[in-house]
């Protein structure tokens, strides 16, 4: 089981992914809405794992990967973005994310996807 | 006469489940007795499949007859090819992949596969040297004409999102954009009943939402703060505009004096007595 950071702007997707997350007997650390907290809040909890949305005001979700690997290459992100979004992936994965999940999830999905990357 | 491999299977006959031997042809099955039936590949004009059995449609309107055919995977997989490549339905060679995305999450090994399309009745088809896979029409959850990058050109792709078992994938289908167009529009028209015009109030979204990621009914009341009463109007809505269906009724009940007195005394320490 991990510490997890979630960061999405909306607090409805934070909600859900941290009721998702504590299901499968994650610990949620913490929760930043935008890419810029996120990272303040990276450097100060050192989670095992990041969920991170991509489309955020302030900083992004792929800067604010790039800035959380910049200090920290052993990072696990999972990146997390809508539908129609895709064309992000391989500029994600480039960036150094772990794992991608496209909105709407389900919950086994990505528990097995969580799980998949902390064991990594 | 052509030659004809005969495997053990077992048919739906006089509504029961007979053993009987079918001979897989080139163009052609032979069921049999009791049935004792030759079927050309090309009078087939549907395929389903469930678990270990197949159901084999043939002849239009009136004429139109089922055979239910079980055996094991190995059997099943040479028939299934057979007919898909052979039957009578709108074929297409296409690349397509199959899942690439489940229930959200993308499937790190999905690949192109190189294979024939065929549209049926009640699903379509992926063929392909190593896959079969069906789309049943009636678990079509969505279509979309896109694009999607495939080895650094920016390719016209259809988008499929479907069920299978209560999850939900994602496929993509690649072949001549006129061809695509064409599927496009068939698959559109096919599932044009399940699709809706109008939106969600911002609550019943959240809810459908919530449902669509595994949320239960007592999540869902703490998440959004909804009464049961309120969760339950909701709940109504989806299902009588055909979104939901009733998966099982859970009782909420609380203790009768007797029920409290028991529990109560079952706590008591031995010694307290």
């Amino acid at each position: 089981m991990g510490r997890i950071l979630i960061v999405d702007d909306t607090m409805f997707m934070r909600t859900l992914l941290k009721n998702i997350l504590f299901s499968g007997g994650h610990d949620i650390v913490g929760e930043a809405a935008d890419g810029a907290e996120a990272l303040a809040k990276y450097q100060v909890l050192k989670p095992d794992l990041v969920t991170m949305d991509i489309v955020m005001p302030k900083v992004n979700g792929i800067e604010a990967l790039k800035a959380i690997k910049a200090a920290d290459p052993a990072a696990k992100v999972i990146m997390c973005t809508a539908v129609g979004q895709e064309q992000m992936v391989k500029l994600a994965i480039k960036s150094g994310a772990k794992g991608y999940i496209v909105k709407p999830f389900q919950a086994p999905k990505v528990l097995e996807e969580v799980k998949n990357v902390l064991s990594a | 006469m052509t030659m004809m491999k005969s495997v053990p299977v077992k048919v739906e006959h006089d509504g029961r489940w007979v053993s009987t031997t079918m001979g897989i042809g080139k163009d052609r099955i032979r069921i049999g007795a009791p049935l004792d039936r030759e079927i050309l590949y090309k009078s087939m004009v549907d395929l389903e499949e469930r678990k270990n059995q197949v159901t084999i449609t043939t002849g239009s309107d009136e004429a139109v007859e089922t055979f239910r055919i079980a055996s094991v995977e190995k059997v099943l997989s040479v028939l299934k090819k057979f007919i898909i490549t052979q039957c009578s339905a709108y074929r297409l060679n296409a690349f397509f992949m199959s899942p690439a995305i489940r229930g959200g999450v993308l499937v790190k090994d999905a690949r192109w596969e190189k294979g024939a399309i065929a549209v049926m009745k009640t699903g379509i088809w992926f063929v392909s040297q190593e896959n079969q896979v069906c789309i049943s029409l009636g678990d079509v959850a969505g279509i979309e004409f896109t694009r999607r990058e495939i080895q650094g050109k920016d390719l016209d792709v259809v988008k499929i999102d479907h069920l299978i078992e209560n999850e939900v994938v994602t496929s993509f289908v690649l072949c001549p954009k006129t061809t695509l167009q064409v599927l496009y529009n068939f698959l559109k028209e096919a599932t044009q009943n399940s699709a809706y015009e109008g939106e969600l109030d911002p609550l019943t979204g959240q809810v459908a939402m919530l449902v669509y990621s595994g949320m239960d009914s007592s999540n869902i009341e703490n998440m959004l703060q909804l009464s049961h009463k309120d969760l339950d109007a909701i709940y109504e809505y989806l299902i009588n505009a055909g979104f939901a269906e009733v998966l099982y009724v859970r009782r909420e009940i609380q203790l009768t004096a007797k029920g409290v007195r028991y529990i109560s005394d079952s706590m008591k320490s031995p010694t307290s007595e």
